[in-house]
């Protein structure tokens, strides 16, 4: 390829906008610099995303294609690495002004204005962030004979630069994690790499703007205001306070960074943006009213966003003393097992062994010294101890779960509270006596008294009971079960079983004693599984 | 004059309130960004409709209320000439009453004849709507506030409050009970015993498989620890689980008799919204908590 036009250019970026939305979450769950608030991706992808529709015609030249895309993203900027972002494409606006078209030079001229305004955005740059991951890719792809090679040199220095922004920013090696705003940066790279080559650039469904994850329950009347608010506005510049003409805007970006944390900050005529943290947004936007009035403002409290899953993973010291994997199948269950506490819960079952390589990515992705591991059945044990010999990075105890319900009950009575693994594992293998797991199923061949196509209740080896209807099958395997003496009978529906209200009803009437929850497992092959304890 | 205050947190409804002349200062919960205020934005308590509401998902926040609003309550009272004794929930579980104290201070400083006397019942919902009794009872009968406060000094370890929850998310939410780190998720059939701490503070000991076994753990406690508590007020509180305390109730009459009350009550929204419902409590008098 050998120049780019409007229509290219904004492929280009549509097609950076959506590699970013594919990978928005990857993005969020990086982030950790400079706030923990995991929305880098969200941000990014809403400043790239305003750039996509711009407000010019499409027999325009590239130079004010990329002016209007930048004017998009000016409105639609937020967050860090969003402001930025909308500057080096603002920066390569200015680069590509009153041209129609440009080739790789050119374009490679526009991308170094764009590390230049990125640069100047920022008061005090951080190294081991987008900006960095920017420049350096930018001084590598220079001198590329098209742009092809431009894209292709780009995306592999960008890559290569934002592997080492840990060695560059002490937080993110902590944290094992690379910039977010990097990464970012790259899918958005290696979106325009692909829009180049001709390939369609596929714009989520909803295309909607991501909704910010808000969970008001993380700042409570006892929360301490650890983060600040990020505090993000556009100024316009008012006459009536300002003289335009000779107004320093350094004069506002110094105070700002004197009195705030995180400032991004450019002037675009009488426009000025300020992306700011500060724990007092009202002083803020007294001392900014001075010089102007507000177009927008935003102002958020950065703990709501810094969601504590994302958060405490990452920040933790070091990895952490205990981890559970889990086998379980249907997504029910699945669920289940991780509001349980399960780390990882790996997709297996009958009908389905995971292989030895699943638990070693298991146990890697645990990264805790012990790591305690629930099978659903026996073959899935032996894969489970195997895969526990070849791995030396943690100690990882294979608990003797044969059933799906051994498993539930072992972790439902997980306590790391002593310290001590080798009580942790002799708890958790005495809790897996005092269960008993049974499983309606559909029998596939005539067996003994049972006929194809009858529903057999089956627990450990034995058929214990039949019936015409799943759910008659499990009242009796119920009955030949002893469920007369258990607590609880816990039933989970099969993705083909019926969470029925009535099977409820009878169970409970016939065991008043226990308490009897049905609950949907979506498991596969089973109609139900039985869990008493 | 002494006027007497408690808190919405108590379980204190304002019928109760009425019988011991009692003011009740509203603790608020928010939906949805809404603020409300029992007793203050509705006349009755509607717990179907509330704990329904948090079994369809949705999670209330709580927040504490200002020191201009704590201003408000006290000082027409300081104003009358009367002083204050407020009997509230616990503090260790509530940064509330630092505006409170703020609140005190201002008023001190400005009807400095005034005394404002506090009991902190180090608990919340059935243990503090007990001890408001026990204490409205106490100045019914003619006690002077420093009796009252002198038998608060000892009695209000001695009544001790042991309850189960249903799911432990809305534990997990708020993070205030201490003990069930290890196992901050959903316990399907599995209910942890919840007690009231010396401390004021919500502690893990242990848990129990099932519904009936958690019952009987309750009544098991009261067994174990209660000392004297048919010559007391007997509580049995829910989160809108009036069969489940019901069968509590008939447990307890079935080991110990019929011979004194048991009441029942529901659990005001506000802590609610941190228990979640299908919970049941006893609350009795005991060796010690």
């Amino acid at each position: 390829m050998d120049r780019i036009d409007a229509n290219l250019y904004l492929n280009l970026i549509r097609g950076g906008a959506a590699a970013l939305a594919a990978h928005r979450q990857t993005v969020n769950d990086l982030n950790v610099f400079p706030i923990p608030d995991g929305d880098t991706g969200d941000n990014m992808y809403m400043t790239i995303q305003a750039g996509t529709r711009p407000s010019t015609s499409s027999g325009s030249g590239i130079g004010e294609m990329a002016k209007a895309v930048s004017d998009g993203m000016l409105t639609g900027a937020r967050g860090n690495s969003g402001v930025i972002l909308s500057r080096i494409f603002a920066g390569i606006a200015k680069g590509l002004a009153g041209q129609r078209e440009a080739d790789a030079d050119a374009f490679a001229r526009a991308m170094q204005a764009g590390v230049e305004e990125s640069y100047h955005a920022v008061p005090e740059p951080v190294e081991g962030t987008i900006l960095t991951v920017f420049r350096e890719a930018v001084e590598a792809a220079a001198g590329s004979r098209d742009l092809d090679e431009y894209f292709d040199l780009l995306t592999g220095a960008m890559d290569l630069s934002l592997q080492h922004t840990p060695e560059l920013l002490d937080v993110l090696k902590k944290a094992g994690v690379v910039d977010s705003g990097g990464a970012g940066l790259l899918y958005i790279a290696e979106g325009m790499r692909a829009a180049l080559h001709g390939e369609a650039a596929e714009m989520p469904a909803d295309d909607a703007p991501a909704v910010q994850k808000v969970d008001l329950d993380a700042f409570t009347e006892d929360s301490v205001l650890e983060f600040g608010y990020c505090t993000e506005f556009l100024l316009r510049l008012q006459r009536a306070k300002v003289d335009l003409e000779t107004f320093d805007e350094t004069v506002l970006s110094d105070w700002l960074s004197q009195n705030g944390e995180s400032l991004v900050f450019f002037r675009d005529g009488s426009v000025i943006k300020v992306h700011v943290h500060t724990r007092t947004p009202g002083e803020i936007l007294n001392h900014c009213q001075l010089y102007g009035e507000f177009l927008t403002v935003k102002v958020e409290n950065m703990t709501l966003q810094h969601h504590e899953n994302h958060m405490e993973e990452r920040f933790r010291q070091g990895r952490k003393a205990f981890g559970v994997v889990a086998v379980a199948s249907g997504t029910g269950l699945t669920d289940t097992f991780k509001e349980l506490g399960a780390d990882v819960v790996i997709e297996g079952g009958q009908t389905m062994n995971p292989p030895v390589e699943r638990f070693l990515r298991a146990f890697d992705a645990v990264d805790a010294d012990t790591v305690f591991v629930l099978p659903d059945n026996s073959n899935i044990l032996l894969t489970a101890r195997q895969a526990a010999d070849l791995y030396d990075k943690s100690d990882i105890r294979v608990i003797p779960c044969k059933t799906l319900g051994e498993g539930y009950y072992a972790l439902a009575n997980l306590d790391t509270e002593s310290g001590d693994a080798d009580a942790i594992e002799a708890a958790l293998t005495e809790a897996v006596s005092e269960v008993k797991t049974g499983l309606v199923s559909r029998a596939i061949r005539d067996s003994g008294t049972v006929h194809e196509g009858e529903y057999i209740g089956i627990s450990g080896k034995d058929i214990l009971a039949a019936g015409p209807t799943p759910e008659e099958a499990l009242l009796a395997l119920a009955e030949s079960m002893g469920a007369a003496s258990s607590d609880v009978l816990l039933v989970f529906a099969g993705a083909g079983g019926t969470h029925s209200k009535r099977l409820q009803e009878d169970l409970a009437r016939k065991y008043p004693r226990a308490e009897v929850i049905l609950s949907s497992g979506g498991q596969p092959v089973y109609d139900y599984i039985l869990v008493l304890f | 004059m002494l006027t007497f205050f408690t808190d919405t947190d108590t379980d204190i409804t304002p019928a109760v309130a009425a019988e011991y002349g009692c003011r009740l200062i509203s603790m608020p919960y928010s939906v949805d960004a809404k603020t409300v205020y029992p007793y203050v934005d509705f006349d009755t308590f509607d717990a179907r409709e509330f704990y329904d509401m948090l079994r369809s998902g949705v999670l209330p926040t709580t927040s504490a209320i200002s020191k201009e609003r704590y201003i408000e309550y006290f000082e027409p009272e300081f104003a009358a000439g009367n002083d204050i004794l407020y009997v509230h929930f616990s503090r260790a579980m509530t940064i509330t009453f630092n505006a409170m104290d703020e609140a005190v201070a201002e008023l001190k400083a400005q009807y400095p004849a005034r005394n404002f006397h506090e009991i902190d019942t180090k608990g919340i919902t059935t243990i503090s709507y007990t001890l408001v009794r026990e204490i409205g009872d106490l100045l019914k009968a003619g006690k002077t506030v420093e009796e009252v406060l002198e038998w608060a000094e000892t009695e209000v370890d001695r009544f001790a409050m042991y309850f189960f929850a249903d799911d432990l998310k809305f534990f997990r939410r708020s993070g205030r009970v201490s003990g069930l780190a290890a196992t901050m998720g959903t316990l399907i059939g599995i209910r942890p015993i919840i007690y009231m701490s010396q401390e004021g503070k919500m502690v893990s000991c242990g848990k129990e498989k099932g519904r009936l076994k958690a019952m009987e753990r309750l009544v098991q406690e009261v067994a174990d620890l209660g000392d004297g508590f048919k010559s007391h007020h007997f509580v049995i509180g829910h989160t809108d689980a009036p069969e489940l305390a019901q069968e509590v109730g008939r447990m307890i009459r079935e080991r110990f008799g019929d011979d004194f009350p048991i009441e029942y009550v529901v659990c005001n929204p506000t802590a609610g919204s941190h228990a979640g419902p299908n919970g049941v409590s006893v609350c009795f008098h005991a060796k010690h908590r």
